[in-house]
């Protein structure tokens, strides 16, 4: 009796066997398909000159991928972050790209912050067909310079952020505006994009003051701020920048123009330090408000809470160490969107690709959600960029306080590209 | 965006990595560093006066060693040797199939930073661990054992150490300039390869291969020279460290030479992350485009740098011997003077690594709580995150960069005593000492100066 059951048993596993083999090939790949997790190849900066921002948008980037997966994932398949250290360096970064498509059978690539890495990597993306999904705010994507298969969803580029900065200035600062920025790439969009938009509102800019980048001591080129400067940009980065402040400080002293700066050059450095006091009563763009607001919604409080960084934007287990809060949002915001795309595009695997590119061309509104966390976005398919609000923060006893909302709108530019148009 | 920002903020696995960060480099930068080296500079040079004006045994008393431990010798070196090489190509195998991430990857931290920063700076300021942690040579035993075979050739005499020495060049190389050095696939290929060839040279040439060719070993057994612990008349002694130097005879000129290259490969280590380099390169720092840009600048600058300290440290030899009137041929100045570099180069690695060392340990704890990437919480650290925010107070920094000030001091102070006590043994009487050493203790006070100037310049790497 045994013997017949288990005779019956192995004929039914051979029979069962041989139904499967009879399957045509594509019903099996679909099905071995949909078992297999969604890889998402997370191009990261681990090391190298971006290591710092790449451990936070690591810890963003593990927070949003647990959140999708404990929401039951993607088309029902869960999402595996397939980290690669890219270095920061743009010939490792189309490396690891081709790595991600062809050893670690990733359906996307994602994550990518500075723009060296980007430029470098996303012509082997288009060559690979690998959708890119860059975390940069470069203005590269946007400005047509890429290809089809590069996209920037999650975070703003640095064009619409400065422009959008201008009609505040001019209204509740002042319309005489001398700049003090990096004399390099950096300091240079800045210097390009706000003396435009700034004379759009009708001020001027009276003084352009590169400093070359090496420099670690400024008092020399603080008497070529004009005496009648109403407003002082500055975006200063790099070691140097504590040393800037003090400087500034001892210059100025209590009679000091309006000040108005990127927290680009504070990121990630406590407010609260000591020597930055002097910044009390001055402005900060800041890409996602960094200190809990009064009227803080219950997203950013949810996307704290899954990253694990405080009020203060500092992580929850040291408060002396301040995250990315800026910029690292922006992996959680692309996640989201690589999320919607597949399940709008019904996506199963690397032969859908191009319907997934396709399908987040055709976004428009993103609502502010758990998904959208930092605030309300509209995509442009064409130029492959999302323009979202910007904030304006004042520095109060230590505390970055928003003061001003831009609204969408003050971000936007005409379009310098249309990606739609280029085959796949 | 350009990020150079950034360059503020950046840590990363250790080669090419001084844990800079935004705000450590920006209180540094705040710090009276210029004051901090005038006092580091003159502490070295006053222990050149004392010397020069204490009786001549003064320096050899202080390095006399205390027996600890009538030691038998402890058996089952072999036994742990064999459990580092399971280690290692479990290691190997994880380089290969575990997480891509070299800060989840077991493979790159166990090399960069248990190694490389953990059990080299142990080796130099405890004693040879590496009697009993070389990977190779509990199966080397164990081979021999089982066939009962000898080597089949005998090891070439003439080459001596300078296989080592090229080696160890080779690993400075790979480690300063290679694109991807922590990628953990490619890093299991090196690591692999490398002990699969040393192996070979150990069961064909016998353990002279491990002693002169090996460079790890070799440097290793350099470093070991500098233990406060190690062996005396059969017993385990303590004694400051260098003692052993004193202790043993000098060292051959290809050993000598690579002790020399240890200090210069560890100064050109920092030298390449400061703005100053980046100038020489003509490199933005706040933009630094990637190591794949900087693999030829970095490779011609470590052998200059370590060519340069070889001609700087031989000429100051050679002007201390006319100077002292004793004439010894400069080969064997450098072959006497040579260990008394071993300080300096230890207190450096200590330094450099210091702040890599505090957030690596980090990883490598998260590493060990999960060492397969499977989720577990072998440690229960199960809300754990990295933290690098003691980069983020000023008190933190000063406490941080003071400590490695220390360190480069404390070497210099302790080369300075070394090479005083070795001319006295070497039967020079104390004037002719003094003397003797004017040339050598200038160039150790000017590096002491070069030493605090790299951990206090501001950094684009």
């Amino acid at each position: 009796m045994t013997l017949k059951t288990t005779r019956r048993g192995a004929l039914t596993t051979l029979a069962g066997a041989a139904g499967a083999a009879s399957l045509p090939l594509w019903a099996r790949y679909a099905q071995a398909q949909t078992s297999e997790p969604i890889r998402i190849g997370f191009q990261q900066h681990a090391t190298g000159i971006g290591a710092a921002y790449g451990r936070w948008y690591g810890r963003t980037t593990d927070a949003a991928a647990k959140l999708i997966n404990d929401n039951g994932g993607i088309n029902g398949r869960m999402v595996e972050i397939v980290a690669e250290d890219d270095g920061t360096d743009p010939k490792r970064g189309a490396e690891v790209l081709e790595k991600f498509a062809n050893q670690h059978g990733c359906d996307v690539g994602f994550g990518t912050l500075f723009s060296h890495v980007v430029i470098g990597s996303a012509p082997r993306a288009g060559e690979l067909k690998l959708p890119y999904f860059v975390v940069s705010e470069g203005h590269h994507v946007a400005s047509g310079m890429l290809n089809r298969y590069t996209l920037q969803p999650g975070i703003t580029d640095v064009k619409s952020q400065v422009q959008a900065m201008a009609p505040y200035v001019a209204e509740n600062l002042g319309k005489k505006v001398t700049m003090v920025f990096p004399d390099f790439a950096f300091g240079h969009d800045h210097r390009d994009f706000f003396t435009a938009a700034i004379e759009a509102q009708g001020g001027e800019v009276l003084e352009h003051i590169a400093i070359p980048p090496s420099e670690t001591s400024f008092t020399k080129y603080f008497p070529k701020i004009p005496r009648e400067t109403e407003v002082l940009y500055h975006v200063m980065v790099g070691p140097a920048v504590l040393t800037f402040v003090k400087e500034l400080g001892e210059f100025f002293g209590p009679s000091r123009p309006e000040m108005f700066g990127f927290i680009d050059s504070l990121e990630a450095v406590d407010l609260a330090s000591p020597g930055l006091d002097y910044l009390d009563g001055t402005y900060f763009w800041e890409g996602n408000p960094r200190h809990a607001q009064e009227d803080q919604s219950e997203y950013d409080k949810a996307f704290r809470a899954a990253v694990g960084v405080n009020e203060r934007g500092a992580s929850i287990s040291d408060p002396s160490d301040v995250s990315t809060y800026a910029h690292m949002f922006g992996c959680w915001e692309t996640l989201h969107v690589i999320k919607a795309g597949m399940e709008a595009a019904g996506y199963a695997g690397p032969n859908d690709r191009a319907a997934l590119i396709e399908a987040v061309e055709a976004m428009t509104d993103m609502p502010e959600s758990l998904a959208h966390p930092q605030g309300a976005k509209i995509f442009n398919g064409k130029t492959h960029q999302v323009f979202g609000h910007q904030y304006i923060s004042r520095v109060e006893n230590g505390n970055l306080v928003k003061v001003h909302t831009t609204s969408i709108e003050d971000t936007l530019y005409p379009d310098e590209v249309d990606y739609t148009t280029q085959s796949f | 965006m350009r990020r150079p920002i950034t360059a503020m903020l950046l840590f990363t696995l250790c080669p090419c990595a001084a844990y800079a960060h935004a705000a450590e480099q920006g209180f540094v930068l705040l710090l009276p560093t210029d004051i901090y080296i005038a006092a580091g500079a003159a502490s070295v040079a006053l222990t050149v006066i004392l010397m020069a004006i204490l009786p001549p045994g003064a320096a050899d008393r202080l390095f006399a060693t205390r027996a600890i431990l009538r030691r038998a010798p402890v058996k089952g070196r072999h036994a742990v040797s064999l459990l580092v090489t399971l280690l290692l190509v479990t290691l190997v195998w994880q380089g290969l199939a575990g997480p891509r991430d070299p800060l989840r990857n077991p493979l790159p931290l166990s090399v960069w930073s248990v190694w490389w920063i953990g059990l080299v700076s142990l080796q130099g300021l405890l004693g040879n661990h590496w009697r009993w942690t070389n990977p190779w040579t509990g199966l080397g035993a164990g081979l021999h054992r089982l066939t009962g075979l000898r080597a089949p050739l005998r090891y070439p005499r003439v080459l001596g150490h300078w296989p080592a020495v090229l080696g160890f060049l080779a690993f400075a190389g790979f480690l300063l300039a290679d694109i991807a050095p922590t990628d953990p696939a490619r890093l299991a290929l090196a690591v692999g390869l490398y002990w699969y060839a040393m192996l070979l040279g150990l069961v064909l040439f016998g353990p002279a291969w491990m002693v002169r060719a090996e460079a790890i070993t070799v440097a290793m057994r350099a470093y070991a020279r500098m233990g406060a612990l190690g062996r005396r008349r059969g017993r385990l002694a303590l004694g400051l460290p260098g003692w052993q130097i004193l202790a043993r005879p000098s060292p051959p000129l290809a050993l000598a030479v690579l002790m020399v290259i240890l200090l210069g490969t560890g100064s050109f280590d920092g030298l390449n992350e400061t703005f100053w380099w980046m100038g020489v390169l003509g490199l933005n720092p706040l933009e630094f485009p990637g190591r794949s840009a900087v693999t030829g600048a970095n490779l011609t600058g470590l052998l200059i740098a370590n060519a340069a300290l070889l001609a700087i440290f031989a000429g100051a030899l050679w002007l201390g011997e006319r100077l002292a009137g004793t004439h010894r041929p400069v080969l064997t100045a450098m072959r006497l003077f040579a260990p008394s570099i071993l300080p300096i180069a230890l207190g450096y690695h200590v330094a450099h690594y210091l702040t890599a060392a505090l957030v690596e340990g980090q990883y490598v704890l998260r590493a060990l709580d999960d060492p397969l990437g499977r989720g577990w919480h072998l440690l229960g650290l199960t809300d754990f995150y990295v933290t690098t925010g003691f980069f983020n107070t000023p008190h933190t920094v000063r406490t941080i960069w003071l400590a490695q000030a220390g360190a480069v001091v404390l070497g210099h102070v302790v080369a300075i005593l070394l090479a005083h006590a070795i001319a006295i043994r070497d039967g020079a009487e104390t004037r002719r000492a003094v003397l003797g050493q004017a040339p050598l203790a200038l160039f150790m006070i000017a590096y002491t100066v070069f030493g605090l100037w790299l951990l206090a310049s501001p950094r684009g790497l």
